[in-house]
């Protein structure tokens, strides 16, 4: 006992130590980043600020400064914290400073939606901006669109858009801003239409998972009841917990699948049955994991029938009212999958 | 009947001149307990990794953009036994949502105000993007940036933006062109900036601050060195019991999957100018093996995390260069065939 002992306070004291030693070789990284946002903002905030600039702005650029030069011997004696307290005072002023040389220009405080409001406003009266933001942004959308699109196999045509794309680049690179809103109003009229194709397509395979899913709760239910009848608890609760499981089996679209759980989730939660619904999501990961890997050529399968064998003996267990034995089961399980996956 | 209650404490007592004598042998296993204390740390650290698996967001990443609005893309595990999952978004002012499961299929959603509710049906991790108006608020010509994140993540400036303030220390600081991607930690950050400028001369080259990431995985793996010698340790003098290994599996890619088309890099790197020197290292080597890697094979040869190569990984397929794949249980990173009609 005395050699476990020493062993494991061995190994935890090494952790620490080497933990911390570490942590401090972080600090002097995350302080030379420091010293460079610094003195990137001292350089932006020294172009603002020219004889003109009022005293209590040149008064207060000098008070950065000093805390930069602060930050910069602080970095040098290894003081991290000292390092961390000048950054933000540092900064701090920076920002007062920008605030209050531009202060004069526009007075209050909008948020990005009133900017955008205003900005259209004034695009409508005068010059219109330009509009790269938009473009990157449905860029983007569109490429998430044509990857779900392709893991849907849905068949469907996106040279459009890409046509459309690349003539709004086109009208902005040749400052033709107004051409380019207009294309991409277009753009976003087909992407409406595409979404809504994607929806459809993932619609249909949806109402299958949720099948799936409902399935797998089935079970899980199922030994829930029985556990339940074990335990002595009261017919009541037992006829109503039979009844939701009935009506679960009987729900075929997704709505009502939810609909269904969400009152078996209220009645566990009402009658404190969830003590084991760790250990079932635990089991429905154990399972699907099983499931991939059943899947690749170049797992052995005899280790995969052990699994198996091993996660039904969990489901027994679970059944039987066995949690710690499922628990440890279910812990060596999930590390021998782990090993699978690590060597693949 | 009424029995009198008398203190513990005066039951026994010591003469004031009285000396206490105490047997130190073996004190630590009487008092302290040692063993069970070091086996429940076992049993925590054990513990932890099942703790975090559910409903935790594993990344998040944001990109500002100039006029104000901010990408979110976030990767979150969920517990598989619920068949929705309720996500707190950032603001209520959304566009572009989108929510895929592990597979990579469509998620159903609704959004309500600033949560956002997502029919899961048993995926144990799901993919959140959208575009969002509510990080950013501008006062005169500083821009300020603010966020509560649940959880650490990656920051990227506009383009030829400068920051001029902030209340947050950065992990990390990476300078891509001439914008600036911070890793910033859990909590409030508010950030300050202002845009249409160039960047001022930088004395010393951008940073990237790649050792950290080494560190990083230094610790994680002593951390996890010295768990695994402990429990090894412990169960070997008790019980004796040797674990057996399972054989190690050689991965390979089909032939016929390597036979993909591909571009060639220089056309890629001539349609996405922007794109990163150490990306368009990935794209080569990406490009070497026929076209698709896997995405630890990348780890491997770059000598990356796992969620700084999923990050690059990410960027990569939002510029529609690449796109992922599931092989088996990893990533597949192909080349996209149709890149020039995406560009």
């Amino acid at each position: 006992m005395k050699t476990i002992v020493t062993f494991g306070l061995f190994i935890l004291i090494a952790s620490m130590v080497l933990g911390g030693a570490t942590s401090n070789v972080y600090a002097q990284d995350d302080l030379t980043i420091l010293l460079k946002l610094a003195k990137r903002a001292q350089n932006q905030v020294q172009n603002q600020i020219s004889s003109e600039s009022p005293d209590k702005i040149k008064r207060l650029f000098e008070e950065g400064v000093q805390n930069v030069n602060s930050l910069e011997k602080t970095i040098r004696n290894n003081d991290v914290d000292s390092a961390k307290k000048h950054f933000l005072t540092a900064m701090k002023i920076f920002t007062q400073i920008s605030r209050q040389s531009t202060s004069s220009d526009v007075p209050t405080k909008e948020s990005t939606s009133e900017v955008a409001a205003k900005t259209a406003l004034d695009s409508a009266r005068s010059s219109i901006k330009d509009p790269s933001n938009n473009l990157q942004r449905l860029q983007v959308y569109v490429n998430s669109l044509k990857t779900i699109a392709k893991k849907h196999n849905a068949s469907i045509d996106f040279s459009d858009l890409d046509e459309l794309f690349r003539l709004s680049k086109q009208q902005i690179n040749d400052n033709q801003f107004a051409l380019a809103l207009d294309t991409l109003q277009k753009i976003k009229e087909i992407i409406v239409e595409v979404n809504k194709e994607i929806r459809d397509e993932a619609s249909k395979q949806e109402s299958q998972r949720a099948k799936e899913y409902a399935q797998k709760y089935l079970e899980q239910l199922d030994r829930l009841i029985e556990n339940a009848k074990k335990q002595d608890v009261s017919d009541e609760i037992i006829k109503k917990l039979e009844n939701a499981r009935e009506n679960l089996s009987s729900a075929d679209n997704p709505n009502d699948i939810i609909k269904e759980i969400r009152k078996i989730l209220s009645i566990k939660k009402q009658f404190e049955l969830t003590k084991n619904d760790r250990l079932e999501s635990r089991v429905l990961q154990v399972e699907k994991t099983i499931s991939r890997l059943s899947q690749m050529d170049i797992v052995d399968q005899d280790d995969l029938a052990n699994a198996r064998d091993t996660l039904q003996s969990i489901k027994r267990d679970l059944y039987d009212g066995k949690f710690d034995t499922a628990n440890e089961l279910l812990r060596d399980l999930a590390k021998q999958l782990q090993e699978i996956k690590n060597s693949l | 009947m009424n029995p009198e209650i008398v203190p513990i404490h005066r039951k026994e007592f010591l003469r004031e001149d009285g000396m206490l004598f105490v047997r130190t042998e073996g004190i630590l296993e009487t008092m302290v307990k040692a063993p069970l204390i070091i086996a429940s740390l076992i049993v925590v650290a054990l513990a932890m990794p099942i703790q975090t698996s559910f409903s935790s967001t594993r990344s998040l990443d944001l990109i500002l953009y100039s006029d104000g609005s901010a990408h979110v893309s976030s990767q979150l595990d969920v517990d598989p036994l619920d068949p929705d999952f309720e996500v707190n978004l950032f603001g209520p002012s959304i566009d572009n949502f989108v929510a895929v499961g592990e597979n990579g299929f469509l998620l159903s959603s609704e959004i309500i105000d600033d949560k956002v509710t997502i029919d899961t049906f048993g995926t144990s991790s799901i993919t959140v993007d959208y575009d969002i108006h509510d990080l950013i608020s501008k006062e005169g010509r500083v821009w300020t940036f603010s966020l509560d994140s649940p959880t650490d993540y990656s920051l990227l400036m506009p383009q030829n933006s400068i920051i001029v303030g902030m209340n947050a220390l950065p992990s990390n600081m990476i300078i891509i062109n001439d914008q600036t991607q911070l890793e910033l930690s859990t909590g409030l950050s508010e950030i300050n900036y202002i845009l249409g400028t160039t960047n001022p001369p930088v004395t010393n080259p951008p940073v990237t601050n790649n050792e950290q990431s080494t560190l990083d995985f230094f610790t994680i793996s002593i951390i996890s060195i010295s768990i695994t010698a402990a429990v090894v340790g412990a169960i070997t003098v008790i019980k004796r019991k040797q674990t057996k290994s399972l054989p190690v599996i050689q991965n390979e890619i089909t032939e016929s999957e390597t036979k993909t088309n591909f571009h060639d890099p220089e056309t890629i790197f001539n349609l996405r100018p922007e794109m990163r020197e150490d990306d368009k290292e990935i794209i080569k080597f990406i490009s070497e093996n026929g076209g698709q890697v896997l995405e630890s094979d990348l780890r491997k040869k770059f000598l990356q995390p796992r969620t700084t190569m999923w990050r690059t990984v990410k960027r990569l397929e939002r510029q529609g260069v690449i796109e992922i794949a599931k092989k088996d249980l990893q990533n597949l990173v192909k080349l996209k065939k149709e890149l020039e009609e995406e560009e």
